[in-house]
């Protein structure tokens, strides 16, 4: 049974409508954010790295919100069919919460980094889960499941949250003045953070790529600028990568010109992706059927909340050479 | 939806709507686009008779060429997002309902299943299937020892098949498990629907192929078409426009590069001069008789009203007919067997969401050398989506069940799925088009359509039944039962190489009456074990560039 099957089968009985998983959404967002933002008093430290964390976070936070939406909205178009399906957009919250909270060393500190971790868990169960559903269909692995079964991109993003989440985590905990406490797991210095995140959204840029391109293969590239999220985050995510492994000044500034040029893209397609909207049958008038029927309009920040966190990984490699 | 209530009215089956030098916009509710209009009196280079998939790309081609062109449609202009309604009995408007005798062994029934009336042809209301000939079939005679060879190279359809599924921007699946490697289709194939997956689990338990059908209708949105929403309303034509009908293709096309739609204007003579020269078209519109100059007259009016119109366009010279030296105008007429198999299942299916034929199987197409088959030919078979009314009425004429009976199997309709055929039949001389003795109200003698199966057409729907039954049976359906009937038509004026047996060249031009031409269906020498329309969109783009290259060397 797909997902849109399952939808059409599932809404009679039930009588939450858009409007409210649109609203819970909202929310859901809104209050991640105040708890997040209560959690964060300013802390007085490197401003390098007081600037690197707070981007990286931030970056974490919009990806996590991107997830939070895209995934209530897909769930709701499946009709929450299965229990399982809630936990998506309710871990994109707590990631998002996490996030935004201010790392401690004490305990209290744990709570995010929990929260970092269960994304990353539930987001690559998700992904076992959607496979699942892919493969057991008719056609097996074909394109036409890979297309229009339970996507393989979305719970990867929700992993992918928690992955920059910890890597953030560690970029905030890393000891500025190079002396480790021995404490922290991932007691990384400033410019090891900076590589593992540089690592992570370089990583995590190519994935999210691969999954716009296979759902602007599927709309058959029938915009010019379809093309562009397949080329411009993956091209960044090497040079990213290229910076983990061997940074260099020239490179971090063609690297950073890039991952603003992604985060600009964030924006620009979430526009995009508004019109594509309009252009189904009924176009916003009609938001309660072309919003799920159209291109997803939460997806395309998640690259804004990547390049974001691409920036902080430059600024924390950055601080490297001023350091040595 | 949007909140708008809209009101149908008949105002297009009134009065024609393409005049005053403006035609319907068919992207607005009730707008109009400029329109070049062209006085009777003036004489212009093509008059074209119907605006299907023949006459609707000729139309577009042969104006983008330079060429003043009017089309003529029987039927009305419609705008799809105010004139269609979600609703079976309002949308027979679009079928050609006017009375047509049909005799024969096997009579076929007339009317929603084979033709339309409308502007954009039977494309306003098929079921957008969008398949291509086997490449032997063009050579079927010399090739598999059956029917006619076209006097056309397959390789040359097969460029001309991928212009129009561009033009038509056809959604289809990246991989087609029968034929030669084809390049991409312009468009993803859509999801495949839960009718459709019973075709596919049918097919992976015999361990056969199966596809995503290719569709003429959007998987994503295309100029000022959204894409499918998968109401399933294709049938009795898409309120959208996601459908890419030939009305919203190339007739905008048409419209764009200079050409004049005629809406409700049917055309009922070609006049010829007294050197047997076509002279132009009368046509009744708006309660008169009309005649239109012009210097090459176009038929393209599908294979019943194509030979009805060069049958009754006898003159002296031509006492038999137009073209009619051969004695072939009217023959070998072709249908598709179009027989099914049904079931139940447990889980619930609703069929009826989506287009109505969401994965197909082409297996018998291409194999010639299982020793079970007994037949020439092929055939082809989709997953199926009929709406209430037309599903409770192929109930009734096949099984006659009625009142309560009737009932308990309709209670049934959102957990049934269906397996149906397209099934090649032979092209047989006897099988024909003719003039009966009644009139029509415009006083035009009716059709009168002849159609036996010959064994080899009986063999091939047997097999298929068989076959389709075991493979529902393997997706787990239950209670199963069979219907039959046909679909499409072919042939009745058929192309060659040769005067003696086809009335027309390869280039549609007709053998006897040098400035006349035949352009749709109706060529077909065979009819394939796959749905039309591609094939004669196809070929009417190939016969659009023959006549403009003949143009351009000074023979047209
Ligand atoms: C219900 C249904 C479903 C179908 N589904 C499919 C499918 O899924 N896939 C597929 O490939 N094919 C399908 N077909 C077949 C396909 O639609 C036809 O084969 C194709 O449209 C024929 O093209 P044509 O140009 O020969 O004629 P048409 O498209 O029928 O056009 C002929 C036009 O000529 C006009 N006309 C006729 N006589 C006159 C006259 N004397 N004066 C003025 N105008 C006249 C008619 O009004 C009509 O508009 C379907 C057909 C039907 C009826
Ligand atoms: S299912 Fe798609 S093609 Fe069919 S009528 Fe609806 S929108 Fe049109």
């Amino acid at each position: 049974m797909s997902a849109r099957q399952a939808a059409h089968r599932e809404r009679g009985s039930r009588s939450i409508g858009l409007d409210a998983v649109a609203a819970g959404g909202v929310i859901a967002l809104v209050a991640a954010f105040a708890i997040g933002s209560a959690l964060r008093p300013e802390r007085k430290s490197d401003p390098v790295h007081r600037r690197a964390t707070r981007k990286a976070r931030d970056g974490a936070a919009i990806l996590g919100a991107s997830v939070l939406m895209d995934s209530a909205m897909e769930h709701f178009r499946g009709g929450f069919h299965n229990r399982a399906m809630v936990l998506a957009p309710a871990t994109a919250a707590a990631s998002i919460a996490a996030s935004l909270a201010e790392p401690r060393p004490d305990r209290t500190g744990r709570l995010p980094r929990l929260g970092h971790a269960l994304s990353f868990a539930v987001g690559a169960a998700g992904l076992g889960f959607h496979f699942y559903n892919v493969t057991k269909r008719p056609g097996g692995l074909s394109w036409n499941n890979l297309f229009y079964a339970a996507p393989l991109g979305a719970p990867g993003a929700l992993a992918i949250s928690g992955l920059l989440g910890l890597t953030s985590e560690a970029l905030s905990i890393a000891p500025v003045d190079g002396n480790r406490t021995g404490n922290e797991a991932l007691a990384w210095s400033l410019p090891e953070a900076g590589r593992g995140l540089a690592l992570a959204t370089g990583g995590s840029l190519l994935v999210t790529a691969a999954e716009a391109g296979l759902l602007h293969f599927r709309g058959a590239f029938h915009n010019p600028a379809m093309w562009l999220p397949v080329t411009v985050p993956p091209a960044t995510g090497l040079f990213l990568i290229g910076e983990a492994a061997n940074p260099t000044d020239s490179g971090r500034e063609v690297t950073r010109w890039a991952a603003r040029g992604v985060a600009v893209l964030g924006v620009v397609g979430t526009a995009f992706h508004v019109w594509g909207v309009h252009r189904n049958m009924g176009g916003w008038h009609n938001w309660r059927q072309t919003s799920l029927a159209g291109p997803p309009t939460p997806a395309p920040i998640s690259f804004t909340g990547l390049a974001m966190a691409g920036l902080a990984a430059l600024d924390a490699l950055g601080s490297e050479e001023r350091s040595s | 939806m949007s909140g708008r209530v809209s009101v149908l009215d008949d105002a297009a089956e009134l009065r024609p709507r393409a005049v005053s030098g403006r035609a319907p916009d068919v992207f607005s509710r009730e707008d109009c686009v400029p329109m070049a209009q062209f006085r009777d009196e003036e004489e212009v280079d093509f008059a074209i008779v119907g605006t299907g998939c023949g006459g609707g790309v000729l139309a577009a081609k042969l104006a983008e060429a330079g060429g003043s062109v009017v089309a003529f449609d029987a039927g009305p202009f419609f705008r799809p997002l105010a004139d269609f309604a979600s609703d079976e009995r309002e949308q027979e408007k679009l079928y050609w309902l006017e009375e047509r005798i049909s005799d024969g062994e096997n009579p076929i029934e007339l009317g929603s299943n084979n033709s339309g009336r409308c502007v954009g042809g039977s494309t306003v209301h098929f079921q957008m299937v969008a398949l291509r000939f086997r490449p032997e079939w063009f050579q079927a005679r010399t090739k598999l020892g059956y029917g006619a060879d076209w006097p056309v190279d397959w390789r040359e359809m097969w460029r001309y098949y991928e212009e129009v599924e561009k033009a038509c921007s056809i959604s289809g699946p990246i991989r087609y498990p029968w034929g030669p490697k084809r390049g991409r289709y312009p468009y993803r194939a859509h999801e495949v629907n839960a009718a459709g997956l019973v075709l596919a689990r049918g097919a992976e338990a015999l361990g056969i192929d199966w596809a995503p059908t290719p569709l003429c209708t959007l998987s994503a949105p295309h100029g000022k078409s959204p894409p499918c929403v998968y109401r399933g309303m294709c049938k009795i034509g898409c309120s959208t426009n996601a459908k890419q009908s030939v009305l919203v293709t190339y007739i905008p096309r048409a419209l764009a590069a200079g050409a004049e739609i005629r809406d409700l204007a049917t055309v009922g003579r070609i006049e010829t001069d007294r050197w047997g020269r076509a002279t132009g078209v009368a046509y009744f519109r708006e309660g008169r008789w009309r005649f239109q100059k012009a210097r090459h007259v176009i038929v393209a009016g599908y294979s019943i009203e194509t030979p009805r119109l060069l049958l009754n366009s006898h003159s002296a010279r031509h006492p038999d007919g137009l073209a009619n030296s051969s004695g072939l105008v009217g023959r070998h007429l072709m249908v598709h067997s179009n027989h099914a198999v049904w079931a139940e299942f447990d889980e619930e299916i609703r069929w009826y969401k989506g287009p109505p034929s969401m994965a197909c199987c082409e297996h018998w197409n291409y194999a010639d050398d299982d020793p079970t088959k007994d037949f020439d030919g092929g055939y082809a078979f989709m997953s199926q989506g009929p709406l209430p009314s037309d599903f409770a009425t192929s109930i009734v004429t096949n099984s006659g069940e009625f009142g309560m009976d009737l009932r308990a199997r309709m209670a049934k309709y959102n957990r049934m799925a269906g397996l149906k055929m397209v099934g090649e039949t032979m092209p047989q001389a006897d099988n024909r088009v003719t003039l009966s003795e009644g009139k029509d109200d415009l006083g035009l003698p009716r059709p009168r359509v002849t159609f036996g199966y010959c064994d080899n057409d009986k063999r091939l729907y047997a097999h298929a039944l068989d076959f389709m039954g075991r493979m529902i049976e393997a997706a787990e359906g239950k209670n199963r039962f069979e219907t039959e009937g046909t679909a499409h038509l072919m042939g009745g004026c058929r192309m060659g190489e040769d005067p003696k047996t086809s009335v027309v060249n390869a280039d549609g031009r007709s053998w006897d009456v040098p400035n006349l031409w035949v352009c749709d269906g109706s060529l077909m020498p065979t009819g394939g074990g796959v749905n039309p329309s591609m094939t004669i969109l196809a070929n009417a783009a190939r016969i659009a560039d023959r006549m403009i290259a003949a143009g351009r060397r000074g023979e047209v």
